[in-house]
């Protein structure tokens, strides 16, 4: 049975590399958040296996909003999902509980490797 | 962006951060060149950190950022919204990019605001162009990737220093 993801990111660009890159794999896209603020409200309904994270968005940042998800439910799974690949970027997300990093534009091979790594 | 990095520097991280951009969102690649840009043109624009006054536009043929846009949404025709979205999506993902290797190369963090998109040449107003990087691909469409500084006659913005990259 596929792990369900929940796509949280304002890009539709993303979106189909998303859906290009999960294609014929363990894993398949079960919703696509356009705002941190859905994600939060969306999370309990969705149940994911996994989350991937865009860190700027309109509205609330992808860090906040996944602080908040693993507030309220400390065994999400999220991976952070952008371009702003720095070190205090990395940190925080490890700080928060984040599961993993990937940058953009991504690999099918790091996404996979991190994605089997958050669920480990 | 301010960093010490200097200008060969950044030409070379903002070039090989468009080449792989560009291929691996679009599947173009792009190279060098001395092409001149055609007549109908897009310009998408990113100011980075408020105040410092440094900005980098991309100005394409049309008609590239349109084959981009196919290409990366899968579809076989797009509409102009659907270039201005692609085209701010893959800005926005090539300057993260790039603000991501400054900081590799410098230790010093950037940040930069939403891309905006303007149909036609878009030149900033208060700077001007420190360096251009001129592209075109195998269909002989182009872009120029330019890298905007305050002005030097402008006294009311800070002034970069002249061997210096943002």
């Amino acid at each position: 049975m596929s792990k369900r993801v929940m796509l949280v990111d304002d890009s539709r660009l993303v979106r189909v590399q998303m859906e290009d890159v999960l294609k014929g794999t363990d894993y398949e896209i079960a919703v696509h958040c356009r705002s941190g603020e859905e994600a939060i409200e969306r999370y309990a309904e969705v149940a994911p296996d996994l989350v991937t994270m865009d860190i700027i968005m309109g509205g609330m940042d992808g860090m906040d909003a996944a602080e908040i998800i693993l507030k309220k439910n400390p065994d999400a799974r999220i991976v952070m999902v952008s371009s702003l690949a720095y070190d205090d970027t990395f940190e925080r997300a490890k700080a928060i509980g984040a599961k993993g990093f990937v940058d953009k534009p991504f690999h099918q091979e790091q996404l996979l490797k991190a994605f089997e790594e958050a669920l480990a | 962006m301010n960093t010490a990095a200097t200008k060969q520097e950044l030409e070379r991280i903002l070039d090989q951060a468009l080449q792989d951009v560009t291929e691996r969102t679009a599947g173009v690649r792009l190279h060098q060149g001395n092409q001149p840009l055609g007549e109908d043109l897009c310009t998408v624009h990113i100011t980075f950190d408020k105040g410092f006054g440094t900005s980098l536009t991309l100005c394409a043929d049309t008609s590239l950022l349109a084959r981009m846009a196919r290409n990366s949404f899968h579809e076989e025709a797009v509409t102009p919204e659907d270039v201005e979205e692609f085209s701010k999506e893959y800005f926005n993902v090539l300057c993260g990019k790039i603000v991501g290797a400054m900081f590799q190369a410098t230790q010093v963090p950037a940040h930069f605001g939403a891309p905006v998109f303007y149909h036609g040449r878009y030149e900033p107003e208060g700077q001007e162009a420190q360096f251009i990087l001129t592209y075109a691909d195998e269909q002989r469409e182009g872009a120029q990737l330019i890298h905007h500084v305050p002005s030097a006659h402008d006294e009311d913005v800070p002034r970069a220093r002249p061997d210096k990259g943002v």
